[in-house]
């Protein structure tokens, strides 16, 4: 179980880091959104924390590799989709290795993820802005 | 019912529980049936919906195709046959707005929202990670629906 959620403590940490630069290219109810979405990568993270004090806490890392440079609003969205698929893919695996309340902790997180890459999707006019599988890498 | 009052006899007389199965009865249902049953039904309301509604046909498609997938991958992890496609439901009293018709697919997403968080949190490790998907991209369609 601890390695899973090691992985989402990892994924938290870059989700942070991402949104930093992803805030710096949007304005308005996108910028709002981003300042949202960090936050609540930032109580995932402290959940974590919380939850693997004693077992050997991987470092935040001084930077994290971005799947493409930031350099205006629709790298920033791309950006923001993505860190929310990957990070969703980590939750998703979570679930099969967890039980009671950290499985709905990890339910909430990939839920939370999946909504979130929604909302990115319609602010970037994907069509469908929806995806069947949350957290599953595409056949 | 006949089923039952064969079970019935064959235990009192074997010295067995009264609730004890027997060889020829058949295996209770699946817990994640109700599951696959709601895909199979949201896809019917869905399209419905979508041909209804052409200026949100795609996005509701979309979601329509989803619950299908869904339906789909229930069905193998079940190792039984796909959920017979759904009526669309029954015909209203007077039409729908558009603003109704949406905010009744959103009442039957929440709550297959919600049984499907009880499925997930309920099942074994090994059906968690779909129980849990599907249970998020009901969330999606949420605010999809918005």
């Amino acid at each position: 179980m601890t390695g899973e959620l090691t992985a989402a403590l990892s994924a938290e940490y870059a989700a942070i880091f991402a949104y930093g630069p992803i805030g710096v290219h949007l304005t308005g109810a996108e910028q709002s959104a981003a300042r949202a979405a960090e936050a609540a990568h930032r109580t995932l993270r402290d959940a974590l924390v919380l939850a693997l004090t004693g077992s050997g806490l991987p470092p935040a890392a001084a930077a994290y590799r971005l799947p493409e440079p930031v350099v205006d609003r629709a790298a920033a969205l791309r950006v923001a989709i993505s860190v929310e698929e990957k990070t969703a893919a980590v939750w998703r695996a979570a679930l099969s290795a967890t039980v009671d309340t950290q499985r709905r902790q990890a339910l909430e997180a990939l839920t939370g993820c999946a909504v979130r890459a929604t909302r990115w999707r319609r602010f970037a006019k994907i069509d469908p802005i929806t995806v069947a599988f949350p957290g599953k890498a595409p056949a | 019912m006949l089923a039952f009052g064969a079970a019935l006899t064959v235990g009192a007389a074997g010295g067995c529980g009264l609730l004890d199965r027997t060889p020829d009865e058949p295996p209770p249902p699946d817990p994640l049936l109700p599951l696959a049953d709601d895909a199979v039904r949201l896809a019917a309301l869905h399209r419905s919906a979508a041909a209804e509604l052409p200026e949100r046909a795609a996005a509701l498609t979309a979601i329509a195709e989803a619950h299908d997938a869904h339906a789909k991958e229930l069905s193998r992890i079940m190792a039984t046959p796909a959920p017979s496609p759904a009526a669309s439901g029954s015909v209203a009293a007077s039409t729908p707005t558009a603003e109704e018709r949406i905010e009744s697919l959103r009442v039957a997403e929440k709550a297959a929202y919600e049984a499907a968080v009880q499925a997930c949190l309920r099942t074994p490790n090994h059906r968690a990670a779909l129980v849990g998907s599907i249970a998020a991209a009901r969330a999606t369609h949420l605010e999809a629906l918005k």
